[in-house]
């Protein structure tokens, strides 16, 4: 399977390079949801640390919309709704739910760090065919420039 | 002569065309349910995590519906068993598409030589 890049033609090289191009692009762009999700799930874990018993039967405005609050009372410190996909949502209490969202916290950073050795493989290699490539162009330059050189001084 | 020929590899090639067209729309949706087998052993887990004492509610439009435990669970297995058939249904109609395409390529590239060989002759 091992194919050396400077065997390869510049056209070849170029389709490769695109190709490379697209996979980096599409391992950082996961990297970037990776990255985006794990901070809800840490905002979520941080935000439960509002309920704890001396915050019970305090009042909050409760937002309906975005611009629209009304006021209510913090009846429940001990039970939250958890979305674990697909449409279910578990009531468990807040110690659960802390240790779900370190969980998925735990598993985002696992994946991450599964990726990120690939990515930058992929880095190198697109760094490796960009370099025989320039090389490749300076020989056809060089080339092109002797043919010239032999062309004028027969002329 | 050629021109017959010529009609028929139009033809072939055309309907090979449409061939990998159906291969890419399966691979796609072969990929969307990976999705979504990965999404329901997400689920599976979590549910797996619970016991009696949890409650479960299933988010059925805008409106959440209390579920047992157990049910929600047999749900779940049920669409996994269901998402693993499919896949496998997938995998099969794939590589039966995929010797299909490999047959026709070699319908094609004998066409394409007796298409040349007509018309050097007719030349």
């Amino acid at each position: 399977m091992a194919v050396n890049l400077a065997d390869l033609s510049l056209p070849q090289l170029e389709g490769l390079k695109s190709q490379l191009d697209q996979e980096v692009e599409f391992l950082t762009s996961s990297i970037g949801q990776f990255k985006v999700v794990q901070t809800k799930y840490v905002e979520a874990k941080d935000s439960l640390n509002v309920l704890n018993q001396s915050n019970k039967g305090k009042e909050l405005l409760v937002p309906l919309t975005s611009s629209m609050y009304v006021p209510g009372t913090l009846n429940d410190v001990e039970h939250v709704l958890v979305d674990v996909g697909t449409g279910y949502y578990v009531e468990k209490n807040v110690e659960d739910s802390k240790a779900f969202f370190k969980r998925k916290i735990d598993f985002l950073t696992k994946q991450i760090e599964k990726i990120q050795p690939a990515l930058q493989e992929k880095h190198a290699m697109k760094q490796a065919v960009i370099e025989v490539m320039s090389v490749k162009i300076q020989q056809l330059q060089q080339g092109q420039q002797a043919s010239q050189m032999v062309g004028s001084t027969k002329a | 002569m050629a021109e017959a020929i010529q009609k028929k590899l139009k033809a072939e090639v055309e309907k090979y065309a449409q061939m990998q067209k159906d291969v890419s729309k399966s691979m796609s949706a072969r990929q969307k349910l990976e999705t979504q087998l990965t999404e329901n052993n997400i689920v599976k887990e979590e549910l797996d995590m619970l016991d009696s004492s949890n409650m479960v509610y299933k988010l059925i439009g805008p409106v959440l519906v209390k579920q047992d435990v157990d049910e929600a669970k047999a749900t779940v297995a049920k669409r996994l068993e269901y998402i693993n058939g499919e896949i496998q249904r997938y995998e099969s109609l794939l590589k039966e598409m995929e010797k299909k395409s490999e047959k026709h390529r070699e319908v094609l590239s004998s066409l394409q030589q007796e298409f040349q060989k007509a018309q050097g002759l007719a030349r």
